[in-house]
Formats: structure tokens, C-alpha cells, sequence
């Protein structure tokens, strides 16, 4: 244990578990009678111990949770963009890139892939305009998003430091670079605040139809949280969420027999344990999951959408057909109650090493009406001032050349030293960008953000005091950011903090 | 009866910490004042030789002559004490943790009851902060006394001492026993328990018709002599030691020879080792085992292979952490498993500083890491390969010798053709530039690294796609790399012929190793302060009788610290050692601990619910040569264990949590048992013992699962920490990040899924149904089978025509709904797998009674 580590447990309270703990079980105690609220209770008082002592519930649910003050958002949309999207030639203009284009980058460059690296720096080959009343600069690359840029904060200084996929990624979802085995950003927003969703799980993650995303399903693990706290994938095809449904000769009638026999079964056995809270929370918890089938079919419906809807996502081209109907699923599964959803590509379609010319404009046409199309549906349904929505990758890419001979089959590598992401909604301003990075792209100068930085202010939108929601784990205590230097953007929110 | 007053003082004060109606004159600075600032104050005023504004608050009297800026109290009135006042305005302390208002009331009132010690303050002080009498009369740190045992009448229901103890706490709040419960409750409550495992039908019915004296006694030793005991108390020690199959710490490599512990874990079980013996053989194997003279003997290799209790911490520096920070971090990691799983303390904040809240100095946490350092040493750091120890004899040294002669030659060549390769690459490479370019390249490529001038280095650098490595070859020339992997097969294929090399992952220290330990200025190593000798805690010593080990054993090869260190563990007079064990004992019969922070006997964690019971049975423990099996029995035989667990609604209104154990606790399977009970009900359990790990996978879902084919036992399923089984981990198996002192039991919806639709659950339900149906004809004996198989007791009427009529039903839907069943699966067997399925996920299948 470092000593940052070590020194933030002096400053916390015990007083928010206990707090949360009355406040759940007087609110609602799904699944657990009164004899387990009178035995929580109890303990309170019974176990009297020395002040500033950290320890997690004895219980964990998802019933609602009170944030540490008012919250801005409730809700959060991430549409993750594995890969690096290029920031130079989307979001990012570079005059001087252009300028200079061709000739010798002087900066000290760090490559992944030596063999095709060159200095040769290379300039945007799409043309820059500004767009909305805010008159942010965007690529032609992406019309649909100019038309919602007044609605969005574009953060054009995003670092991380390291070039590696993985590495970055872990730090976007975990906190810290590299390192697995941690809860992501939706498990903390879940962990903290529970879920306004009785059928649906808390936090959802809905992944491609044609695999997995770049690091797997580290992308969505709870970490040392329990498992309670985990993203439950809806899958792009059956099944869509793990054991939600019974295999085919089960469905219906049978399974239904089943359940019923066991209740049965399981009420005759409380007969013989009466009181018994878990026993009453497991019975609870098999009604849920048969809720859960129903409920989750209801929602993965999008045929319920008007056609005007549907085309706005664009699930009437085959380009935009997948994503779209993910985004809009997100919709769906946000106005459901589901506190948390991420949507992942397969693999990493933004990770332009070669071709740039061609799969970058591919990546945009496949996203950027979608992606937009969630943000006016959000804005026109009233709930997109209480729901983030996120669009960004784990890095950027190089101004200089990747070279593969031919220079129209040229790309970028990565870049982990300046990029640029997107957010909307549930407090964040629109019509602004904030930081920059050099003349070149090449690393984030002004107004420096750090995934630490982006985690901490997302916990402040939620009502959430980053330093005081932490999880104990082997007696130590754990917050997002792991004691890492992290600040809260305030600049980019409309109700920022008020400095104590 | 005489007893129970002293008795019920002593809970009583352990359960409510400082009681409201506490008279102000009562305060004395050693036990109100002190721990408040022990917690606040003393990192800058006291614990370090400088002191902030030249303030101590160590004394009262230093108080009163003050700092800098004049006395810090004056007796008897607050409010010109400024010591009081910096704290109320919130100057002090500073930064963001604060006296809480409840700790500046305990103070203003102290001050202004005259500021009152316990005792006369001494003349003069050392440095440090000492550890006061107060302090050392902490529960968990006094010594361990046999205490006696109270008589009770022959209607009290008292078998054992245990009862005794626990009757009399009991009978004051008008509680006791519950009735025993039934027979076959008893008997499968002492299966799980002890083998984790249910009865055959055989075994089930030679218990229940013994109704000979001594058949509950006999059914212990039967279940305590079983190879499975082992199986099921290994897991609990492996949570607590923190195995794992993989390295964890970032790329989590595999951790291919961890198993063998395992196995050592559960052959120490099953020979019912003594648990003294236990401790020292992994805390210094290496050291009993003495030097290798010519092939390790067999005992030698048992010791070495019971070390990997030192090795479980993750451990990256074999896979990019081998710096300080990531050596550093395996040291302290493993400090927190050496304590927390035997000492019921994490001495983990004592790295950076004096602990806040539990008497252990910075001092002493070092004092643990000398004892650790020459054998775990930053600064001689060997990586996991780099520590196993072979197992390879004088005879398969020398047949692979005759191997690798053969190989040689073949890497001969592939080191001529790769430098080839390399050089066509980089002519092409050149090719692409003009002279003079071209030859200022290739001369910069050719000169060594070391020698080449700033301009060639910097040239280069502009032309990065020059610098050709075997490493990037392919990038370059795929044909080419393709072609050396085809020589690095054949070299493979040849040295596959080799005697395969067998591993123990071991701590073995080196010999005449005897580094020195420094303090850490807050826990930085890049702050070495003094040096530190090796000893034990201060605390758990009687005072000035601290125990220090001796830096070097003259008798030993090695520094013979790790073994002192065991010993004085074992000694019988260490306060936490067997407190520690008999608590986890305890716990895994009753679901809960007497203590229930296992791990933290301090005063962070909670207070013994009963502090008298704890020690007697620690004191027997130690009596009984440190044996499980004597805890067991005691524990078993007692009526507090055996009585039933209806709760009745009189003393659910007094204990609803039955703290006072007035009724037996119900306890969820553990995710190992439930999957080994639903492959014993199915007769598909693979009882063979020992050996590597069961492989996992991940399905076409995602979803890590063990391959159906696998029926083993759990513990042998292989534990990657990034890779926790679906099932498993859903049923909270630990996902090992140190170490797991204790585990949650959840109840949660992906649980009810996994149970309802999950491939595992479907598989086992089929095969019971088969075996439900084999040879048996009418339908209400197929039934009762299946109950029997599941639950191991037949149905009651009533649930007979449930099942029944169930049955019917299902096959009614089936034809209804002309439902397309599996293939080769009829109706009959449908409806017979769902009975089946709807009993193995049925509460009385997941919860022991």
C-alpha cells in the first residue's frame, strides 16, 4: 500500500454506509422481511465501534441509494470507440498539421509499430468547418454530430500517457492504467447509487454482433466488488443476456411449471424456516429473474418505435442498422430505469494504422448518425439533461505518416499523449470545447484530462463525492481513481461545485 | 451460577463500546484522550523525534508546558486550552480528516475534569510512542488463559464445555438451547461440514440405522478419516493463503506449479497434522529441509513444496513489474497474508506509519519484513522463474545434456538464417532511400548501440523503419519469420524428448543471505531510514519481553529467521495465533466467527461476541497438540452444534441474529460445494485427488466455464485471478486479488438465471434423471429416486403427489405444445430431468441446516 493509499482512509467516514444502509432498508427491502431490517439494525447498535471505521454494507442490493448530494444526471449512455479514433481528422483541426504536412516532425515520437513508422508528419486529408451557433470546428467526416454540437462538451485534451490499447482502456473503465481485477465506471455508479430498474439489470453492456471488444470482458468486470455489481451483457443474438432465457424446448409452459414447482417447493421449505431472510430473498430473486425475461423481451423490442424513430437511428440502412438499433436498445434500456449502459464495437474499428483514407470515413458512416441520432432523441424526450452520454475512445492517433508504401494505403499509430472525446447531457455544458492540444495534435497542452479526471467528474454529475464513495476490500479502501491525482473539471458543467 | 456475573461484565463491555451516562470524572488520558490523538495527532506530536511546533503529546505533563505557541491545555478549562480551541476551529488537524464532535466533547470534557491520567506519568520517556498498559490489556493482545469453566444442572442441556460457556451468557437474557435436531439433519449438516460432500445411499443408511450409543461420535471419525475432509478444509485455508493458479499483477501469466501447495494443503488436512507443525513448514520449509546433498529426498520435497504459503501473493515482476515498486509490492503483499491468515491482524498501515488505531509502530512492521527479507530480498529480487526450485535428479541432468547436444546444432542454423534474413530486409529497407543516405544508414545500423555517434543515432531515429530486430522481423518479411518459427519448432520437438522437468513452487532462502532491513520514511523505499532487526510484535509480547530473533542461526545454512519466527507463532504463548484458528474453526461450523472480522482482531474489527468461550478454546486447541480434528469433536458433540434451526418467535424477539446461539444458524453451500453436490447427485463426480488443475475455457458467450467433460471436485479447477468461472464467482468463490479473509454469501438474480437456464445445471439434471430412471419402472419409484438423489431423503406423501402430478403436467405441455425436445431425449425423460433440475436448485438443496 502506497502512502496516498493509506492516508485517504484517515479522512472518511463511516457514517454514508450506515446512512445508506437505514436508508435502503427503510425504502424498500426487496426480498429481505423485517426480521432482517430489525437485525441490521441491531448490529448498528450492537457493534458500537471507534469512529472512522470503513466497512462495507453487510448486505449489497441495488435498491436506491441517496447520492452525497443532488444529482445532475441518473443515467449514463458510453459509446465506447475501441481503437484510438483519429482526432486530427474528426475533431481536432490542425492548420499547422497541414501546413507542415510532409515534411519532418521534430517532436520525440513514441511508435507501437516501429517497422512502418516514419516523422513524417501528415495533415488531415478532409476539410474542417465550423458548425452549430457554438461554431466548433468538425471534420466533414461527421455530418450527423455537427448538427448536435451545441449540445455536446468536445474535450480535445484527453491524455493518458501510454500508447497501448489495454493499457488505456483499463484506465478509462478501472482508474488505473494497465491493471485489471478492478470495478468499471458503471460498477461504482451502481455500486453507489443502486438502480430505479426492478426488472432489468443495473448496468448493461451491449456488445457487437461480430465479437467481443479489444480486451474482452475486462471491459465490463466488477473487480473486487461483488458480482452483484458486474455489467450484465445483452448480447447482439441469442442468447441475448447469459441464462436469461431457457434453452428452446424449455420455453414457455415448461420452464414456467418449473418455477412454479419450485416455489412450491421453496414456500414449503420457509414453512419450516420461518423468518429465515434469505431463504424469503432467494425466492424474491427467482421471481425477478423470471420478471427479467419478460421485462428484457419488452425492452429489446424496437419494433414498439415509431418508423420516424427508426429512421432517425438510421435502422433503414444496413450501414447504420446495427449501431443504431444499439443505440436506440440504450435509449430503451435508460427510460427502463437501467442506471448504466455501454455500447462496444468489435475489436477496434478506430485503430487506423493503414488505410486511413478508407476505414475512417467507414468507421463514421457506421456510427455517426447513430451516435447523433441518440443524443436529439434523448434532448426531444426531456431526458437528456439527466442522462450522460459519452463518445470516445482509450486514445488518439500520430500526426505523423504511418507508412506502407503506397502512401493512399497510409495511417496513423497510436497516441495515448492528446486526444479527443465527447460528452453530453445530465449536466455537462454544451456548445463548448475545452483544453487543446499542440499545433500538431500530438500531445494534450491546455487543460490537460486525465481518465482519473473524467471518472471523478462523472461521480460529481451523479451526486457523488468521488473521495467518499469507496468499497473496502481486504480491509483496504478503494475508490475509482485508487488515490490518484484527479480533479473535477468543473468548467465543462453547468452547475459546477461550489468551492469549499 | 456463580460465574456468570464476571462472565457477562466481560461481554457485555466487549459489545457497547463507551456507554452515555459515562460521569466526565471518569476520563483518564490513557483510555479516552490518547487514542484520539493516537489517530489524529501523534504522526506530528509524538511518534517522530521532531516535533511540530515542538509540541508532544505523548504526556499530559508536555501538554501543560506546551509548544511553541505557550501551553496546549490548561487543567480545567477548556476554553483556554489551545489545544482545544485549534481543534474546534478546525485548524487542527490539518488536512481533511477531522475530530469528530464527539471525540472534541470527550476532550473539552477530559480538560475540564482537571485532565486526569490513569496513573502517575513517568520521569522520562523513550522515543516513539510506546504502548500503554491500556492499550496492552486490548482483548485480542492479553495472554491466553484456560478460564474456568461454569457447572450448570442436568436440565440445562449442557454436553460440553463449549455449551457451558455459551448457556451461561445465555441464561441471563432468558434464552437457551433449541431441541436437537433430527437425525438425518444432524447427519447431513456433518457431511458438508467436514467433506463437503453428501452421503451415498449406503453411508446414509448405515448412520441412520446405528441407534447404538456413539453412532453420532463414530460418524465423526468416519467423515474426519475421509480423503475428502482434506479436500473440503483445504479450500478455507487456500482462501485465507491466497492460492491462485496465475501471477495476477497485470499480464496475470500462469502459475504453473502453484498445485502442488494445494495438494500439500490438503494432505496436511487429511493426516491431521498438527496445526503448529502446519505453521512452521510453511513459514520455513526451506529451512527445516536443510541443503540439497545430491537428488532432494522426499521429505525434503514436502517441505519445500509447503513454502508456497509464502508464495501465493501476485507477483508480477516475471512479467514487466520487476522494478522496486513491483517487488516491494509482492513483500508487502505477502506481510498482509503471513499476518492477516495468522495473526487475525493486517499490520498493513504500520508500513508508512505508527498504526492509527491498534498499538503497532512503524517499528515493528519493519521488525516482520526483516524476519521475511533474506529470503524475499528487493534488492537480490529473483522473478517466479527465477525461485522454482527443480525437481530434475542427477540422471535426467544428464540424459538432457545428450539432448541438447542434438538440439544445439539445429539453433546453430537458425541463427545463420536469421541473421540473413535480417540483412536482406534491411538492403530492401535501404533500398528505398538514395545515396549517400543509404550507406550513412547502413553504417549507422551496423555500428553497435554503444558507439554510434550522435549523428547516426539521431539519423536513425528520422528513418525509425531502419531499425530491423529479430523481434520485428515479420513486420518486414513474413515468409521469412514463418520460416524461423518452423526451426523453432523442430529445436522444440527435439528438446520435447527431454525428461519432462517437474517444479516445486517454492521460498527457498539462499544461504549466508543476510541482508539488512531499513525502515521506509513513510513507507517509501526510496526513504531507507535506520535499520530494523528482526522480532516480533512488540504487542503481543509481555512487556519488556519482547521477543528478537537472531539475525543469523550459526546451526542453519540459512539466517534461521523464518523458523524462530514460526516458532515463537507456535510457541503457545503468542495471544493471536491460536485465538486466530479457533475462531476460523468456529466460523466454518457456525457461519459465523466469535470474532467477525477474522482477519482483524484489532479495534477496527469487531469485538469476540464471546471472549471467554474464544479463549478456552484456543487454550484446548493448544492442549490438544494444535489438532483440528480435537476442535471438531468438541465443537460437533456440543449442543449448541447440534441443536436444530427452527427459530422460535419468544427469542427471535431477544436475538434475531442469534449472537447468543440459542438455535443452530442455516449456512449456504459455498460455490465448490454446490457444484460438487450437483455433480454428486448426478453421479457424476470424479472423486480422484490431487494433481494440476482442471482447465478452463470461455464459451462461444464469453462465459468462463469448466469444460463439461471435467467432473472433478472444485478446488481443482483451475483459479486464474482475471479469469474467475461464471459460476463460481457468481456464487461468490473468491476472485483472489490478496488474499479472501472471509467470504460473502449473496442471493442475487444472475444466481436464480444460471441456476434456471445455466448449461452446467441443465447437464447435471439430465444425468440424474437418467440415473433416476435406470432399472426403475413406476413412476412414483422414479420419483422418490430423485428426491433421495437430490436431497438424500425420500419425498413426504404430499411431495410424492407434487412430484407426481408435476410430472404429468410437463408431460402434458410436451405433447400440448408439441414441444421439439433434444435429440435422443423423450417426454419421460424431459419431465424427469426438470424434477430433477427444480430439486437441485431448490433452497433445501443450496442451504445446509
Amino acid at each position: 500500500m502506497t502512502d496516498t493509499q493509506c492516508s485517504n482512509h484517515h479522512s472518511m467516514l463511516n457514517v454514508q454506509t450506515i446512512r445508506s444502509r437505514r436508508a435502503f432498508l427503510a425504502e424498500n427491502a426487496m426480498g429481505l422481511g423485517s426480521v432482517a431490517l430489525a437485525t441490521l439494525l441491531s448490529q448498528d447498535r450492537l457493534l458500537a465501534t471507534p469512529k472512522n471505521i470503513l466497512k462495507n454494507p453487510l448486505h449489497f442490493d441495488l435498491n436506491r441509494k441517496q447520492p452525497h448530494f443532488e444529482a445532475q444526471a441518473t443515467a449514463m449512455i458510453s459509446l465506447f470507440q475501441h481503437g484510438g479514433p483519429s482526432h486530427m481528422d474528426l475533431t481536432d483541426p490542425k492548420p499547422e498539421l497541414t501546413r507542415y504536412h510532409g515534411t519532418e516532425f521534430k517532436d520525440d515520437v513514441k511508435f507501437s509499430f516501429i517497422n512502418r513508422a516514419t516523422k513524417t508528419l501528415m495533415g488531415t486529408p478532409w476539410r474542417f468547418r465550423p458548425c452549430g451557433e457554438c461554431g466548433t470546428e468538425l471534420s466533414e467526416l461527421l455530418p450527423h454530430t455537427a448538427e448536435i454540437v451545441d449540445e455536446i462538451t468536445l474535450i480535445r485534451s484527453m491524455h493518458t500517457g501510454a500508447n497501448g490499447h489495454e493499457v488505456s482502456i483499463r484506465y478509462f473503465h478501472g482508474g488505473i492504467p494497465g491493471v485489471t481485477g478492478r470495478p468499471t465506471v458503471g460498477s461504482w455508479l451502481v455500486y453507489g447509487l443502486g438502480t430505479a430498474s426492478r426488472n432489468l439489470p443495473a448496468y448493461m453492456v451491449l456488445t457487437d454482433p461480430g465479437g467481443l471488444p479489444v480486451d474482452g470482458v475486462h471491459n465490463w468486470s466488477n473487480g473486487f466488488m461483488p458480482p452483484l455489481f458486474q455489467g450484465t451483457v445483452l448480447r447482439p443474438t441469442e442468447p441475448r443476456i447469459h441464462n436469461l432465457d431457457a434453452p428452446a424446448h424449455l420455453h414457455g409452459t415448461l420452464q414456467q411449471q418449473n418455477l412454479a414447482l419450485l416455489s412450491t417447493l421453496n414456500r414449503r421449505h420457509l414453512e419450516q424456516h420461518p423468518g429465515e431472510a434469505d431463504l424469503e430473498a432467494r425466492i424474491a430473486s427467482y421471481e425477478l429473474a423470471a420478471r427479467m425475461q419478460s421485462a428484457a423481451s419488452e425492452a429489446l423490442d424496437v419494433s414498439k418505435e415509431t418508423r420516424a424513430t427508426q429512421r432517425l437511428y438510421g435502422l433503414d440502412n444496413d450501414v447504420t442498422r446495427d449501431y443504431g438499433t444499439r443505440c436506440l436498445l440504450a435509449r430503451r434500456l435508460v427510460e427502463r430505469g437501467v442506471r448504466f449502459v455501454q455500447l462496444f464495437h468489435k475489436g477496434q474499428p478506430w485503430d487506423s494504422h493503414t488505410n486511413i483514407r478508407k476505414n475512417l470515413p467507414a468507421a463514421c458512416r457506421k456510427t455517426d448518425q447513430p451516435s447523433t441520432a441518440l443524443v436529439k432523441d434523448l434532448k426531444q424526450r426531456g431526458m437528456l439533461d439527466s442522462t450522460v452520454v459519452h463518445w470516445g475512445g482509450e486514445i488518439g492517433r500520430l500526426p505523423v505518416t504511418e507508412n506502407h508504401g503506397d502512401p493512399a494505403k497510409a495511417g496513423r499509430d497510436h497516441n495515448g499523449q492528446g486526444f479527443s472525446m465527447w460528452v453530453a447531457g445530465g449536466g455537462f455544458k454544451g456548445g463548448v470545447t475545452y483544453g487543446e492540444t499542440d499545433d500538431f495534435g500530438h500531445r494534450a497542452v491546455v487543460n490537460t484530462v486525465t481518465p482519473n479526471d473524467y471518472q471523478a467528474t462523472l461521480l460529481h454529475l451523479f451526486g457523488l463525492d468521488p473521495e467518499q464513495l469507496y468499497y473496502v476490500h481486504n480491509g483496504q479502501v478503494k475508490e475509482i481513481t485508487n488515490g490518484r491525482n484527479s480533479r473535477i473539471v468543473s468548467d465543462i458543467l453547468r452547475r459546477p461545485p461550489v468551492a469549499s | 451460577m456463580r460465574l456468570i456475573l464476571p462472565l457477562l461484565t466481560l461481554l457485555s463491555s466487549c459489545l457497547i463500546s463507551v456507554s452515555p451516562g459515562r460521569a466526565a470524572a471518569d476520563l483518564t488520558y490513557e483510555q479516552h484522550i490518547r487514542p484520539i490523538f493516537r489517530q489524529h495527532c501523534f504522526d506530528c506530536h509524538g511518534a517522530e523525534e521532531r516535533k511540530e511546533a515542538e509540541l508532544d503529546l505523548r504526556l499530559v505533563r508536555f501538554m501543560t508546558d506546551g509548544g511553541e505557541s505557550g501551553p496546549a491545555i490548561v487543567s480545567g478549562e477548556p476554553g483556554d486550552s489551545l489545544l482545544i480551541q485549534r481543534i474546534r476551529d478546525g485548524e487542527m488537524p490539518p488536512g481533511e480528516a477531522k475530530v469528530s464532535v464527539e471525540e472534541l466533547t470527550l476532550l473539552e470534557q477530559w480538560v475540564a475534569a482537571g485532565a486526569k491520567t490513569a496513573r502517575p506519568e513517568p520521569e522520562s520517556i523513550g522515543p516513539g510512542l510506546g504502548i500503554t498498559p491500556e492499550e496492552r490489556s486490548f482483548w485480542s493482545f492479553r495472554p491466553i488463559e484456560r478460564p474456568r469453566v461454569p457447572v450448570h444442572d442436568e436440565t440445562s442441556r449442557v454436553r460440553t464445555p463449549i455449551d457451558a460457556l455459551l448457556l451461561a451468557v445465555m441464561q441471563p437474557r432468558e434464552l437457551h438451547f433449541s431441541s436437537d435436531a433430527d437425525r438425518r439433519t444432524l447427519m447431513l449438516r456433518a457431511y458438508f461440514d467436514l467433506i463437503g460432500l453428501p452421503p451415498s445411499d449406503e453411508e446414509a443408511d448405515a448412520f441412520l440405522s446405528d441407534v447404538a450409543p456413539g453412532a453420532w461420535e463414530r460418524l465423526i471419525e468416519r467423515l474426519l478419516r475421509s480423503p475428502h475432509y482434506g479436500e473440503r478444509w483445504a479450500r478455507h485455508w487456500l482462501d485465507v493463503a491466497g492460492y491462485a493458479d496465475s501471477e495476477g499483477a497485470g499480464a496475470d501469466a500462469d502459475r504453473p506449479w502453484a498445485w502442488r501447495y494445494r495438494d500439500y494443503v490438503i494432505r496436511s488436512f487429511n493426516q491431521d497434522k498438527s496445526f503448529d507443525q502446519f505453521i512452521v513448514e510453511q513459514l520455513a520449509g526451506d529451512e527445516l529441509a536443510g541443503p540439497k546433498n545430491g537428488d532432494f529426498t522426499e521429505e525434503q520435497i514436502e517441505l519445500l513444496i509447503a513454502t508456497g504459503f509464502l508464495r501465493t501473493a501476485a507477483d508480477g515482476t516475471g512479467s514487466g513489474d520487476n522494478d522496486p515498486s513491483g517487488r516491494n509490492q509482492v513483500m508487502t503483499d505477502t506481510i498482509k497474508i503471513v499476518t492477516t491468515s495468522l495473526m487475525g491482524l493486517s499490520v498493513a498501515c504500520a508500513q508508512c506509519h505508527d498504526h492509527r488505531y491498534d498499538p503497532i509502530p512503524q517499528t515493528d512492521y519493519y521488525a516482520l519484513r526483516a524476519t521475511l527479507e533474506p529470503a524475499i530480498d528487493w534488492q537480490a529480487w529473483k522473478t517466479p522463474e527465477e525461485r522454482r526450485v527443480s525437481l530434475y535428479t542427477k540422471e535426467d541432468h544428464e540424459r538432457s545434456a545428450e539432448i541438447e547436444k542434438e538440439a544445439s546444432k539445429v539453433t546453430d542454423e537458425r541463427t545463420a538464417k536469421q541473421s540473413k534474413f535480417i540483412e536482406e530486409a534491411l538492403t530492401k529497407e535501404l533500398s528505398k532511400y538514395d545515396e549517400p543516405l543509404r550507406t550513412q544508414l547502413r553504417s549507422a545500423y551496423e555500428t553497435s548501440g554503444d558507439t554510434r555517434t550522435s549523428d547516426q543515432t539521431a539519423l536513425l531515429k528520422k528513418y525509425p523503419s531502419t531499425n530491423i530486430t529479430p523481434g520485428n522481423l515479420y513486420q518486414y518479411n513474413q515468409a521469412a519469420a514463418d520460416e524461423i518459427k518452423k526451426i523453432d519448432e523442430k529445436i522444440s520437438e527435439i528438446r520435447a524428448k527431454k525428461p519432462p522437468h517437474e517444479y516445486v513452487r517454492a521460498l527457498v532462502e539462499p544461504s549466508g543471505h543476510i541482508p539488512e532491513t531499513r525502515l521506509f520514511h513513510r513507507g517509501d523505499y526510496r526513504q531507507p531510514k535506520f535499520e530494523v532487526s528482526p522480532a516480533s510484535l512488540t504487542v503481543a509480547a509481555p512487556e519488556n519481553d519482547r521477543t528478537f530473533f537472531s539475525s543469523n542461526d550459526p546451526e542453519l545454512s540459512t539466517s534461521g529467521r523464518r523458523l524462530a519466527f514460526a516458532k515463537w507463532l507456535t510457541s503457545g504463548r503468542h495471544p493471536l495465533v491460536a485465538r486466530t484458528i479457533v475462531n476460523r474453526v468456529w466460523l466454518h461450523h457456525f457461519g459465523r466467527g466469535i470474532v467477525e472480522t477474522p482477519a482483524d482482531f484489532g479495534r477496527l474489527g469487531t469485538q469476540p461476541t464471546h471472549p471467554v468461550l474464544l479463549d478456552w478454546l484456543a487454550a484446548e486447541f493448544m492442549e490438544h497438540d494444535w489438532k483440528l480434528s480435537h476442535l471438531h469433536r468438541i465443537i460437533m458433540t456440543s449442543t449448541a452444534y447440534l441443536q436444530t434451526s427452527a427459530r422460535s418467535e419468544e427469542f427471535n424477539q431477544i436475538d434475531p441474529d442469534n449472537r447468543y446461539y440459542w438455535r443452530k444458524s442455516l449456512i449456504r453451500l459455498e460455490a465448490e460445494i454446490l457444484r460438487d453436490r450437483m455433480l454428486s447427485a448426478s453421479k457424476q463426480l470424479d472423486r480422484e485427488l490431487f494433481g494440476k488443475p482442471i482447465p478452463i475455457q470461455e464459451d462461444d458467450t464469453g462465459q468462463v466455464v469448466v469444460d463439461e467433460s471435467q467432473k472433478r471436485r472444485s478446488i481443482y479447477i483451475q483459479q486464474r485471478r482475471t479469469r474467475p468461472v461464471a459460476l463460481m464467482k457468481a456464487f461468490d468463490a473468491p476472485v483472489m486479488v490478496t488474499n479472501c479473509d472471509r467470504r460473502q454469501s449473496s442471493t442475487v438474480a444472475t444466481q436464480s438465471l444460471m441456476l434456471m437456464n445455466g448449461g452446467f445445471v441443465l447437464s447435471q439434471a439430465a444425468h440424474m434423471a437418467t440415473v433416476a430412471t435406470e432399472q426403475v419402472v413406476p413412476l412414483e419409484q422414479r420419483v422418490a429416486k430423485a428426491w433421495q438423489l437430490a436431497l438424500c431423503r425420500p419425498p413426504s406423501d404430499v411431495e410424492k403427489e407434487i412430484s407426481i402430478s408435476f410430472i404429468n403436467e410437463q408431460l402434458a405441455a410436451i405433447t400440448a405444445e408439441e414441444t421439439k425436445l433434444p435429440e435422443n431425449v423423450t417426454p419421460d425423460q424431459q419431465a424427469m430431468a426438470d424434477l430433477c433440475q427444480v430439486l437441485l436448485t431448490s433452497n433445501e438443496f443450496l442451504y445446509v441446516d
